[in-house]
């Protein structure tokens, strides 16, 4: 769980546990977060994650563990003292001010003086991207979207080294989630903060994070780049959260739902994603027929029968003409496809 | 809807006569005290502000007014810094028995103020404290504390309190949060709940009549008065007390609009 080599550490997790009475929300959570890095924590709800988050920001002191920030312990330092910033995940606006007494407010709690403060407000506006115009407006009168931006001018205010988000997507629509994600991508690259982003969508980690770390009761399970996560997932829970994954169950080197023999069989599950098995080509194969036809744009998706075993492929859909219920084809896939996991 | 045709006047009519019913008992007060007989007869032989004159001079007026004022000054200190603690610990955190403290909180203002007032003189006396004006804050405070508490803790609901972490968060020190966040929040509760107190207090008779010892609050004085012993001089008082209480409200409403300014 080491760092990325060439970048100084920013914050060093050790050994992190909250307990509440006999349950142990974060259970010995260690890692290296590098300088700048966008690193997201993702896991089901009740895996710890939020908890965690609160620990880090300092809303909560740990049980057991340190937390080093640059170096410096900071395991016993109040929110209020630490120089990192938090984005809720209700956003927590300051509904009876205006959006520039918001973005402000970390900057008058240190006293800095309304002329200077106001500059700041202004140039945070034209960082996230809203009209400068909005500095006098009631937070009360922006839509989602303009709230998440507030929300992220004011905890970048007051400079932090680092910067944490709660799941502050998680109330907003599809389609505004999707532009907002690209958005907080351009603004880690714009920054150059060290990002910490909470949620329970791997989806949504992936298409931020330059890390992911996988949580499940109180415990990192994996933690990776998004590509070794998808690609080489430690064990089904973790294949299984990356969304719709066929696991299959291996016997004496056979997958025993198929009744199909693999070579070089390196665990008792073999996870294939939906795009690996495909119409054309594959060393192995199974006759498949086709029980229901999901038409996903770009892609379409078959949930298959093949002998006792359900499977589901996902194949691009332009080129031929789809298959519908009842059709029978051959599904190719190779043995590189395969992620053996033990669990 | 149409403008034209009887609707919009018989609607106006109602209002009209709604506020007429509203009024009326007090402008019947108005007209009692400027009467010059102790024997009630209208239209009156001779109208003249004498009960008025009277009662500017009487002394006793402005001690039944000081009276009350103490006493609703005290009631209002007393329930709102109650109040707010109650709705805040009843809004803001999950506790065992906050069901049951709901329940509890809300009795006595279902329970017949006489009853509770003699109660109170009961307790009093068996506690060994002697009734004064002081008794009778204490007695207007059982029953409006729980209403306070409640018109405060109505502002509470939809009251995010991660606000409160998040200026934690940016660096605000405890004392901060609550000027900045918490207090701004639960202003406007803490000021309709002190209106609520003073009115409920200036107005309050079954409690003070059982409590106030010695002292005499205004409504007390009114009343026995009235029972023996009338004159134009008590609905003069009356007038003068109602007079003295909106001129309280509207102080504390312009002072809320000068604070609202200032900010």
């Amino acid at each position: 769980m080491h760092a990325h080599p060439a970048r100084p550490v920013a914050l060093a997790l050790a050994g992190l546990t909250r307990r509440f009475g006999a349950l142990a929300a974060v259970d010995g959570v260690t890692l290296d977060i590098a300088e700048g890095e966008f690193v997201t924590i993702v896991g089901p709800s009740g895996s710890g994650k939020s908890t965690l988050v609160r620990l880090l920001a300092g809303l909560e002191a740990p049980s057991a563990g340190r937390l080093l920030l640059r170096g410096r312990d900071i395991t016993g330092l109040p929110a209020n003292r630490r120089p990192t910033a938090m984005v809720f995940q209700s956003l927590a606006l300051f509904d009876h001010r205006t959006v520039g007494q918001n973005i402000e407010f970390a900057l008058k709690m240190k006293g800095v003086a309304p002329k200077p403060r106001r500059d700041r407000a202004l140039e945070l506006l034209r960082l996230v991207r809203l009209p400068e115009d909005y500095y006098g407006r009631p937070v009360t009168q922006c839509s989602g979207g303009e709230r998440q931006r507030v929300a992220m001018a004011r905890a970048l205010a007051s400079d932090p080294e680092i910067l944490f988000l709660d799941e502050p997507l998680s109330a907003i629509d599809y389609r505004l989630r999707k532009t907002l994600e690209v958005e907080l991508k351009e603004l880690h690259q714009r920054t150059g903060k060290t990002f910490v982003y909470i949620t329970h969508s791997l989806e949504e980690a992936m298409v931020m994070s330059d890390r992911i770390a996988v949580m499940r009761a109180g415990r990192f399970v994996q933690v990776g780049s998004p590509e070794e996560i998808y690609r080489r997932p430690v064990n089904r829970f973790v294949a299984a959260f990356m969304g719709e994954v066929n696991i299959l169950a291996v016997e004496g080197g056979v997958l025993s739902g198929l009744g199909l023999a693999v070579p070089d069989a390196a665990g008792p599950f073999a996870v294939l994603r939906p795009e690996a098995l495909r119409l054309d080509g594959g060393a192995l194969g199974v006759e498949a027929e086709v029980a229901q036809t999901l038409l996903l744009g770009s892609r379409v998706q078959y949930h298959l029968r093949a002998g006792g075993q359900a499977l589901i492929a996902e194949v691009p859909a332009g080129g031929r003409a789809l298959l519908g219920p009842g059709d029978r084809a051959r599904f190719g896939f190779d043995a590189a496809d395969i992620a053996w996991v033990a669990e | 809807m149409s403008r034209s045709g009887p609707l919009p006047f018989l609607r106006a009519a109602w209002i009209v006569a709604i506020l007429a019913c509203l009024y009326l008992p007090i402008v019947s007060v108005v007209l009692a005290s400027l009467a010059n007989s102790r024997y009630m007869r209208f239209p009156h032989r001779v109208w003249t502000l004498d009960a008025y004159r009277e009662a500017v001079g009487f002394f006793q007026t402005w001690d039944l007014h000081l009276i009350s004022l103490q006493i609703a000054a005290g009631v209002v200190a007393l329930s709102v810094a109650l109040g707010t603690l109650g709705a805040m610990a009843y809004a803001r955190y999950d506790w065992r028995g906050r069901g049951l403290f709901r329940r509890l909180l809300v009795l006595p203002v279902f329970f017949p103020q006489p009853v509770l007032g003699l109660a109170l003189l009961l307790s009093f006396t068996a506690a060994g404290v002697v009734p004064s004006w002081k008794t009778v804050v204490i007695a207007h405070a059982v029953w409006i504390v729980p209403i306070v508490t409640l018109v405060i803790s109505i502002r509470l609901f939809g009251y995010d309190v991660a606000q409160e972490e998040a200026a934690f968060d940016l660096g605000a020190t405890r004392l901060q949060v609550f000027r900045e966040v918490t207090l701004p929040a639960l202003w406007p509760g803490i000021f309709s709940g002190a209106l609520f107190a003073f009115l409920l207090s200036w107005s309050n008779l079954p409690l003070s009549i059982y409590t106030s010892g010695p002292d005499t609050p205004l409504p007390v004085w009114l009343f026995s008065r009235v029972a023996t012993n009338y004159a134009p001089l008590v609905p003069a008082i009356a007038v003068i007390g109602t007079i003295v209480s909106a001129l309280v409200v509207l102080g504390l409403v312009g002072l809320r609009g000068a604070l609202a300014r200032l900010r």
